[in-house]
Order: C-alpha cells, then sequence, then structure tokens
C-alpha cells in the first residue's frame, strides 16, 4: 500500500511538473482558429469595446487608477498594468519576439532601443498627425527612416543648473554662455573656496557617460553623429580632449565622480557639494523640494553653455511607449497610446508622477497657470532641442556606447591620451557588425 | 524479485531524472547550439549556423582575455582567503566556549546576505568620501587625501576577491567544523603521547584528514569566485578594466543581445571551471579513514 502511495506522489509530482507546458498549436490548428476568426469578424463588427491590454511600463509612468477607470468607461478597453524595471523591459522584449510573442499589448520604448527595435521589427509603426508631431519635438528621438515607432509621454532633455551662493562667492554676475567662459567660471568658484570642484560630470563606465559625451559634443563640439549615421570623429575628439582638461588638468570634476552613477552626481549638487551640472529636468522638482535639496533657495537653471555658431543645444531623452508588433490586441493598443500620451493625461501624469509633459502645449499651459517652476528656462532650452542622431539611432548603439564610455572612464583613469581613446573608439565601432 | 519490484526504483527516480534532463541537460545542449549560430536577436534574418566563428572571435578578443584574465585573479584570491580563514574560523570555533553557538551564528551572517545588498554595502564601507574606511584611516591620520578604493583595477578587483571570500568563509568555516569535530580525538592523544607539538599535531594529523572537506570547499568557492556578477557590477559598474567572464557573458548576451557570442564564452568558462573540477577531483578530494 505504502508504494502505491508513493508511486502515486512520484507521478503526481511528474504531472505537475509538466503541467506548465502547452503543446505548440499544429499549423493545421492554427489555420483552423484563424478560419473561425475570419467569419466571426466578417459576421460582426469588431468589438473593441470588450477588449483587455497589457501595459508593461516602469514604476514612474504608472497612471493612476482613477485615470485608468476613466478610459476603460470611455472606451470598454481594460487595462492590464505589468509595472517593471526600466532596465528588464528591454530584456523582457527581446526574449519573447525570438519565439515571436509579446511581453505586453504597449510596452515602455527607450529612445535608445529605437534603432534596434526598428531593425528586428519589435514595435509597429505608429501614424501621428502632423499637429501631434509640431506639438511633441522629442517624437524625432522615436523615429527611423521617417517612421514614428513610439509615442514620448515623458519629456527629459539636459539643462543646466547652477549653485547662485557658489557663483556670488567667485564674484560671477552673469551665467557663462560658453564652455570657456564656463571653465573660467568654474576656476574663479574653486579659487574663491566656495567649492572644491564646482563642475559635476558622469565620466563612471555607464551608459550616463555616453550620454553626457553626447550632450558635450552637441553643445561643445556639434555633431554627434554626421547624416550618413557615422560617428563625428573631429568633434568627438574635441569632447575628449575638453573632459580630459577638466578632469585631469584643471581638476574642476571630483576624482570620486568616476566611479558615481548620474544620479548620485545630481545628488551632489542637491547637496551643494557641486556648483554647476548638467542634468535632466527632473532634477528642477528636486532642486526646489525641501525634503530633496539643501540648495532649496540657492539653485537654478540655466541654458547649457554653447559654442560660438550655436548659442545652446540639447537633445532630447523621454521615455515613449509603442505598440509591440506581436500583440493581438492592436487596435485597442493603439487606442491606449494615444490616450496616454493625450494632453489631458500628460497633465494628469505631472500632477501625479512629476512627469514633464512632452507636449509644447501641456508645457505653456502649466508655465501660465504657475505650476512649473524655471518654465521660461525649460521652453527655451526646449526649442534648442536637436536629434542626436540625424540618420535615427544605429541598432548598434549598445556597442557603440560601451565603447565611449569605457575609453571615457579609462582615459580619465590611468595616463590614456584623448587621442588613445579616440582611437579605441574607432577600433570598437569599426569592429561591430552593422 | 517481481517486475513491479525491480521497476518502482526506477519510477521513484524518474522525477529527478526529468528535472536534470529538463532544468540542466537540455539548457546546456542548446546553449551549445546558439553558440554555433549567428544569434544577433535584432538581427533575425541573418541567423544560421556559423560553426565555432563565434569560439574563434572571442579567443582572438583582448577583452575576453582581460575578463578570464581578471576572473582568475579573484578566484585565486579567494580561495586563499576562504581557506585561510575560514580554517582559522573552524579552529577557533571548535574550542569549547560559553558564546560558541552565538559565534557560529554570527559567522554565518554574510553566508545569508544576497550577494547584491553584499556589493552594495561593500560599495559604501569602500566609498571614497562616504565610506567608513577612510573616515577611520583619516582619523587616525594614516592618509591624507582620499584613497580611491573604486577607481583602480587592481584596488577593485582584490576587493571583489574580499567581498566573494567575505561571502563563502562562512559556509568553509562550517564544513571545515564539522570535519573537526569528526576527527577522532584518540589520535591527538596518542600523537601527544608519541611527543607530537601542536604544530605537528596541525600539519600530520589535521591537515591530511581534512583532504575530503578541502575538495568541498575549493569546488564550491571556485564556483563561486567564477560566477561573481552582482559584487563587480555594484562596485565598479560594467567597466572593461574590472569585467570578469560572467559580466562580459551579460554584456554579450544581453546588452549587446549578441546570444551567440554569449553562449560560446559561457561555453568557454565552463570548459575551464570544469578544468578545476578535474583537478580538484583527482589531488585534492580523497576518502580518509580514522584508524
Amino acid at each position: 500500500m505504502k508504494k502505491i502511495i508513493v508511486l502515486m506522489l512520484a507521478i503526481a509530482l511528474m504531472v505537475t511538473m509538466f503541467a506548465g507546458c502547452t503543446p505548440k498549436a499544429s499549423e493545421d490548428a492554427v489555420e483552423d482558429v484563424a478560419d473561425v476568426k475570419e467569419e466571426t469578424e466578417a459576421a460582426e463588427p469588431a468589438a473593441v469595446e470588450a477588449q483587455e491590454i497589457t501595459f508593461m511600463i516602469p514604476p514612474w509612468g504608472e497612471p493612476s487608477a482613477e485615470a485608468l477607470a476613466a478610459f476603460t468607461a470611455e472606451t470598454g478597453i481594460t487595462v492590464n498594468l505589468n509595472i517593471v524595471g526600466w532596465d528588464e523591459i528591454r530584456d523582457k522584449i527581446s526574449i519573447a519576439a525570438v519565439s515571436e510573442t509579446a511581453p505586453a499589448d504597449v510596452v515602455e520604448v527607450d529612445w535608445s532601443w529605437i534603432g534596434e527595435f526598428y531593425a528586428a521589427g519589435w514595435v509597429d509603426v505608429l501614424e501621428v498627425s502632423d499637429a501631434d508631431k509640431a506639438d511633441m519635438p522629442t517624437l524625432t528621438s522615436f523615429m527611423a527612416e521617417g517612421n514614428v515607432l513610439a509615442l514620448p509621454y515623458a519629456n527629459d532633455f539636459r539643462i543646466g543648473y547652477y549653485n547662485t551662493d557658489d557663483f556670488d562667492a567667485a564674484g560671477i554676475t552673469e551665467i557663462p554662455a560658453d564652455w570657456d567662459a564656463m571653465v573660467e567660471a568654474a576656476k574663479a568658484i574653486k579659487a574663491s573656496g566656495a567649492c572644491e570642484y564646482p563642475i559635476g560630470f558622469t565620466v563612471s563606465a555607464t551608459e550616463a557617460c555616453t550620454t553626457s559625451v553626447i550632450w558635450m559634443t552637441m553643445a561643445y563640439a556639434g555633431d554627434f553623429f554626421n547624416a550618413d549615421g557615422t560617428l563625428n570623429s573631429a568633434n568627438l575628439l574635441k569632447t575628449l580632449e575638453f573632459i580630459n582638461k577638466i578632469v585631469k588638468e584643471d581638476k574642476l570634476v571630483d576624482p570620486t565622480m568616476v566611479s558615481m552613477t548620474d544620479k548620485e552626481i545630481y545628488g551632489t549638487f542637491l547637496s551643494g557639494d557641486t556648483a554647476t551640472i548638467v542634468g535632466p529636468t527632473y532634477v528642477l522638482g528636486r532642486m526646489a523640494n525641501p525634503e530633496l535639496s539643501a540648495v532649496v533657495d540657492s539653485s537654478k537653471a540655466m541654458l547649457i553653455p554653447g559654442r560660438a555658431d550655436a548659442a545652446t543645444t540639447s537633445f532630447a531623452l523621454p521615455e515613449g511607449i509603442g505598440v509591440t508588433a506581436y500583440s493581438e490586441n492592436k487596435e485597442a493598443a493603439i487606442k491606449f497610446v494615444e490616450w496616454f500620451t493625450s494632453p489631458e493625461t500628460q497633465l494628469s501624469l505631472y500632477e501625479t508622477q512629476g512627469l514633464i509633459p512632452t507636449r509644447n502645449s501641456v508645457l505653456q499651459q502649466l508655465i501660465d497657470d504657475g505650476k512649473m517652476t524655471n518654465g521660461d528656462v525649460l521652453m527655451a532650452q526646449s526649442a534648442a532641442i536637436k536629434p542626436a542622431f540625424p540618420a535615427g539611432i544605429p541598432n548598434w548603439y549598445s556597442e557603440m556606447s560601451a565603447a565611449i564610455y569605457n575609453a571615457v572612464n579609462e582615459m580619465v583613469t590611468s595616463d590614456l591620451t584623448p587621442a588613445e581613446a579616440m582611437d579605441q573608439i574607432h577600433t570598437k565601432v569599426d569592429g561591430i557588425e552593422k | 524479485m517481481r517486475f513491479k519490484d525491480r521497476s518502482l526504483p526506477y519510477f521513484m527516480l524518474l522525477p529527478m531524472i526529468a528535472i536534470m534532463l529538463g532544468l540542466v541537460y537540455y539548457p546546456i545542449a542548446m546553449t551549445f547550439t546558439y553558440s554555433t549560430r549567428n544569434m544577433i536577436l535584432t538581427k533575425p534574418k541573418e541567423a544560421g549556423f556559423i560553426g565555432f566563428k563565434n569560439y574563434f572571435k572571442l579567443l582572438q578578443d583582448p577583452d575576453v582575455g582581460k575578463a578570464f584574465f581578471n576572473s582568475l585573479y579573484i578566484l585565486v584570491l579567494v580561495i586563499v582567503l576562504t581557506i585561510i580563514i575560514g580554517l582559522l574560523f573552524a579552529l577557533l570555533l571548535k574550542r569549547d566556549t560559553k558564546i560558541k553557538g552565538a559565534l557560529t551564528a554570527i559567522a554565518i551572517i554574510p553566508w545569508a546576505l544576497p550577494p547584491i545588498v553584499n556589493g552594495v554595502m561593500w560599495r559604501w564601507v569602500f566609498h571614497p568620501s562616504y565610506g567608513i574606511i577612510n573616515k577611520i584611516l583619516a582619523l587616525q591620520g594614516s592618509m591624507d587625501e582620499p584613497i580611491m578604493w573604486l577607481t583602480e583595477k587592481w584596488l577593485v578587483l582584490s576587493i571583489v576577491a574580499l567581498v566573494a571570500a567575505w561571502r563563502s568563509i562562512p559556509l568553509a568555516c562550517v564544513t571545515f567544523l564539522a570535519t573537526l569535530q569528526s576527527i577522532p580525538d584518540h589520535l591527538y592523544e596518542s600523537a601527544c603521547i608519541d611527543g607530537c607539538n601542536k604544530f605537528a599535531e596541525f600539519r600530520r594529523i589535521t591537515l591530511p584528514l581534512l583532504r575530503p572537506a578541502m575538495g568541498i570547499i575549493l569546488t564550491t568557492t571556485s564556483i563561486s569566485a567564477i560566477n561573481v556578477f552582482d559584487e563587480i557590477v555594484t562596485l565598479s559598474g560594467f567597466g572593461n578594466a574590472t569585467k570578469t567572464v560572467m559580466v562580459e557573458t551579460y554584456m554579450r548576451s544581453f546588452k549587446f543581445l549578441n546570444f551567440g557570442e554569449g553562449s560560446a564564452l559561457i561555453y568557454l568558462a565552463m570548459i575551464a571551471t570544469s578544468i578545476f573540477g578535474i583537478f580538484y577531483a583527482r589531488s585534492v578530494y580523497k576518502e580518509v579513514e580514522y584508524l
């Protein structure tokens, strides 16, 4: 009896182990289902109202329950939220795509993924009106070969910040308009004793370092990428020389920043340990918050210093959402994407999550209503946004980024010269299978 | 014996065999298959069999060589630290004291910490500005400028080894302690009668009888050291200078989405680990008998 019970338990264990395995539908079965589906669709119009979709988004993009309920009431589409860390979303999309499935109907799409996703065909092209394109200048970050692959829902572009107390202590009355003047200002601040390392800059071996190199090149030297989709080596070399100078020669950047993340560096500005940074738009909200900032009364936003032929330039790093190519509820997913990026929802997301709207009309409304501080600088910087990749983000962006941040980090932590760092980047980029 | 009785043991083994086949051998086989293919997820149309090209490419890549060297450096350091400190703690805990139980419990705490927590904690300990190590050294007057623990390559690798060893020492200590406690006292008594000093006792009795435990600890510590990932990433990110084999595999597979190269690299790491395993099995692990 005992043996029988043990045998039954063993069989039950095996059955439960294989319970999760579902057989791949045979081609005939798939065709049968497709036939039935066609007949059903021919018999009655598609019932979008009865559909459910899944929305995969990082925590900061989560819409409120009230907003989702309003969307469901209006359209009949139920939205199942799947809150996932930003880092994991790309992995989930790429691995699901191998088996031709989608982890969700609507997913977060970062600007840096557009090249890869377009090449692999993982997200669908969206139809966007000219009016919406004009209202959302950061939409260009989600375009490849003229096709819109995602709509931006949270704005982020680089903007300058400075500590007014440090600048006053050094006797600086005018905000530097170009980088040479900024370096002189930083030297004056250092000499005054107000701040030992006035400039905050990401030089750690992280993606944020590449982002810093991109905006610095655009602001200081010129185009980062040429119109033909190749790296502008001359401008990048100028940027490397500039970074080398401010870190190793003039010692205007804290040596500990070689291993700091970008968020930690923004934190040094908020704690008053750094006199000036170029950072994301969300720092605006944090520097005005007494719980997060020690410089509430002594911090201001400024335009990123430029150069002789360009007063200021910035580039956008917005967050977007798109419809996965393997979604089975595309109509409903598109409706949701349009709703999520509508002016009303963007206003709601700003009020609940602090996300900066991507529509200029909504930005202007918030500034006019007095709900956004430093709004004038924000609008002025927004007008100077240029795409870093005129021909679209390449599908080898990740490998290029790794080459850049490793070369920069090695340059600032060793005897590697800017020219040698540039050679290293060239060797790596040339070796990438494009 | 009836067929029922003869076949029952095989039925009992079936669940384990199914698990091993499904979760161990099948992934190993599939990984090899991927390693022989051009499998870049963003280029599905270019996928196809390419033989051992991925392996040749990796063996010629200087970054892969650096990653293997970094892993070897960490491995050697972790093994040395784990065995020496683990054995020392085991010898201390073998003594009968009132707080022996509490000390054993405290010694196990590092083992219970998740590696990522370990890495983050030690990152702040060694932080140049806010870390306690620099604060203590500054208070003592031992340094004029903060030591940049996490910027210089060899310092970072040594700290990673220290952190990985810190996590492995409790297991080593417990394993050594169990083996030490199983060594019969009469061996030491006989040695004492024969005029053996403590050092000779340790060298001639304790160490040889610790060989089985040594084999286990070497194997588990080596696996742990080669697989170190969370500590490296939290302490130094994905920088080239301090990348190990696991970090390099992760970068190729999940950052560059090149599963072909990532699979080939993990196979190379598996081969390297197997060599260590064979070495341990043949020369270190031996059965012992207490006469």
